[in-house]
């Protein structure tokens, strides 16, 4: 009796589990980190769900840094885990996802459509391997009062820079204000501070997947920013400070200039602000006789490879970088868009102002070097950069380690 | 001796129990049988991963680059040689070893010493022993990043009211080096201690009451009374201590995350490194196949130490 008991009801769990897809809703799941806005995105995802009824989307979220992103997905998408359809990736990892099978192409998409970095970021060997979801780069985070109290201009190269510097810390006397705040530890945002300098130099690390590295210029880059710290114009522990930790200095009103992604003017805006109202932001400057250049950020839409609903999950994708998509959350959530012409948008604009200003830099801002292996040369220059900056390395030795160890990596 | 009971002790002598004569088993193939289960879990979960480690390391595996394993023979190992951070970080993690295994060696010893004196109310030295013990090893190392750092940390702050300057203790290697030992000391000498007390507290109290009779006093009492008899506690404490130091993992991930460059990272932060970070699955096993050679190594040293003393 018991028996079949256990049968009946296994057989009938059976039955029930193999008849629900065929009548009910289509799931599903997308996975957005944490500090990306995923309570903004849920009101795309709304939108998507009314316009798609049967299809329901829910969230995962996770990972605050992109490093703990990456290794939270390596280890889903090797484990060939089904779970997620969706994934938010950074933008320097779709090329490894793509190579390692774990993401699907989109046929025949146009990527014309969005700004032309976004369009070669997400493509490989012509493919669209994964969609925008909003564009980022670098910019020069300054204090309009302090430069307008000395009649300085913003600056156009790291020398004019270094000059202001001199001249504000000269009449203002306070030794708790330092003059330029960048990433020196050893995170993802210590391998834009090499690239900085080193593209503004008008060099490639790496082209059509060679290596192109230019010895002068790495040293050169280097040299660049110990000079910062051994004129004092950067603090001497730099090579402890990362991405946040200049927010956190700048908004404390301790820093005139800093390096800084996009979302630190919100941030310096908001009501823990001691710098409201008196902030600009301005493109990078460059090193002299150089053009100013910024690292490419900004994050994608990829599907995933063992996703058991690709065709629905390649609609959703398609919406989430939709043009309309864009502009929620450029007014939303202050997300800049990869649309051009979002940038004159009058409601974009009365929304985030400065948007009218971050185009030009959005527009000239280079990709890091798109090879499948980027997290281990990501990891040679970032260790790198950290080393010289807190001198345990010349910057003559640095470039000679980094020309070493990538030519092992990328041949 | 009567015929009889010759025959009774015969029976009891020769008879195997009811069961095993039901499963027609000599006692060697009960033993087999009894032993199986475990036999079975340890080559499961112990000898089968070791052996997939190893056979994985002569492949070319990188989950990155999509290509399937191709056999590679000993070219993950040759890499080895030619690789300046294996080596460096194999340096580290020796030196690591070299400096807080006897480290926390001294320190779990005074804080066993101290623990056994008879104080009154025991629970606060003895919690006050097991609080570094119980404490996750990440956790540690997080609390210890905030102590060294050199804006916000205590360790700066204190030796400012000393009048010292202080130091940006992470943009040195050797200070940060030190700071890496002195909380490794830290968090493992309690570790040694607990094992050291659960020994001192063997030691039969009538022998230091015959040493104080005869004249010895306390220093000449704990090199021949309770140093010989601490040695076994003082062997097993060590060897954990060693293979765990041989493993250091946590505290210098935390701390410096194995900067400035590369100079205060460990063998397992590299095999770490290698295998979920690059995903390169072939190189990072042949890494963790040579350190577990090197603890293999440090086991039979001191297994081959605790014989010789028998």
């Amino acid at each position: 009796m018991k028996y079949s008991i256990l049968t009946k009801a296994l057989l009938s769990a059976t039955i029930f589990g193999l008849a629900v897809p065929a009548f009910a809703d289509t799931e599903l799941k997308v996975y957005i980190s944490s500090q990306h806005q995923p309570q903004v995105w849920r009101q795309v995802l709304d939108k998507f769900e009314a316009a798609n009824p049967g299809t329901k989307v829910t969230i995962e979220t996770g990972g605050n840094t992109s490093e703990a992103q990456a290794q939270y997905l390596n280890t889903i998408m090797s484990a060939k885990d089904s779970s997620l359809d969706v994934l938010i990736l950074d933008v320097i990892r779709p090329a490894q996802f793509a190579a390692a099978g774990w993401t699907v192409p989109f046929e025949n998409k146009d990527m014309a459509v969005y700004l032309p970095a976004y369009a070669e970021a997400n493509t490989v060997d012509e493919k669209a391997v994964a969609l925008p979801a909003f564009a980022d780069s670098m910019f020069l985070y300054y204090r309009k009062d302090l430069l307008a109290k000395y009649g300085i201009e913003p600056p156009k190269t790291w020398d004019e820079l270094k000059a202001a510097v001199k001249k504000i810390n000269g009449g203002e006397n306070n030794p708790d204000l330092q003059g330029l705040s960048f990433q020196g530890k050893a995170i993802e945002g210590a391998v834009c501070t090499f690239l900085l300098p080193y593209w503004s130099q008008g060099k490639n690390l790496v082209e059509n997947g060679k290596l192109t590295f230019d010895k002068q210029a790495a040293v050169n880059s280097l040299k660049l920013w110990k000079s910062m710290v051994d004129e004092g114009i950067s603090k001497k522990n730099i090579a402890e400070v990362a991405t946040d930790d200049t927010r956190k200095e700048f908004q404390a009103g301790n820093v005139v200039f800093a390096v800084n992604w996009s979302y630190a003017w919100a941030q310096s805006q908001g009501k823990e602000s001691a710098v409201v109202d008196k902030v600009g932001v301005t493109r990078l400057p460059a090193v002299a006789g150089g053009e100013s250049s910024t690292c490419l950020g900004g994050w994608e839409w990829g599907v995933s490879a063992f996703s058991e609903h690709k065709d629905e999950a390649k609609k959703l994708v398609e919406f989430l970088s939709s043009q309309e998509a864009s502009k929620h959350m450029a007014v939303n959530g202050s997300l800049l868009p990869t649309y051009s012409s979002l940038y004159q948008d009058a409601e974009v604009l009365k929304a985030a102002p400065w948007f009218a200003d971050a185009k030009q830099v959005v527009e000239t801002a280079k990709p890091r070097p798109v090879t499948p292996r980027y997290n281990e040369v990501s990891e040679v220059i970032r260790t790198t950069v950290n080393a010289v900056l807190a001198g345990v390395t010349t910057p003559e030795d640095g470039a000679a380690q980094i020309e070493a160890r990538l030519r092992r990596i990328i041949r | 001796m009567t015929p009889s009971t010759l025959s009774i002790t015969d029976r009891i002598e020769k008879q195997p129990p009811a069961w095993s004569r039901w499963l027609d088993l000599s006692d060697r193939a009960l033993a087999v049988l009894l032993l199986a289960p475990t036999a079975i879990l340890l080559l499961l979960i112990i000898v089968y991963p070791v052996l997939r480690l190893g056979y994985t390391s002569f492949f070319s595996l990188s989950l990155t680059s999509g290509l399937p394993a191709e056999f590679v023979g000993l070219e993950n190992y040759e890499l080895m040689f030619t690789d300046p951070v294996f080596w460096e970080t194999t340096w580290n993690t020796v030196l690591i070893t070299l400096i807080t295994v006897p480290g926390a060696l001294v320190v779990g010893m005074a804080l066993a010493l101290l623990a056994n004196l008879p104080f009154r109310t025991q629970w606060p030295v003895r919690l006050s022993l097991l609080i570094p013990w119980a404490l996750p090893l990440s956790f540690a190392g997080l609390i210890f990043a905030w102590f060294f750092h050199s804006e916000y940390g205590v360790v700066n702050d204190v030796l400012a009211r000393f009048g010292i300057e202080g130091v940006i203790w992470f943009n040195s290697p050797n200070l940060a080096f030190a700071a890496i030992c002195l909380t490794i000391i830290w968090k493992t000498s309690s570790f040694m201690a607990l094992i050291i007390l659960a020994g001192l507290q063997t030691i039969p109290r009538s022998l230091y009451e015959a040493a104080d009779v005869d004249g010895a006093g306390r220093i000449r009492q704990f090199f021949e009374i309770t140093l010989p008899l601490l040695k076994p506690a003082i062997v097993v404490a060590l060897i954990f201590r060693t293979i765990t130091a041989l493993q250091t993992f946590d505290i210098p991930y935390m701390m410096t995350g194995g900067g400035p460059g590369t100079s205060t990272a460990t063998l397992a932060m590299y095999i770490h490194q290698n295998t979920v970070s690059f995903l390169d699955l072939g190189y990072g096993s042949a890494l963790a196949v040579v350190m577990f050679v090197l603890s293999m190594c440090v086991t039979v040293v001191y297994l081959r130490i605790i014989r010789t003393k028998d």
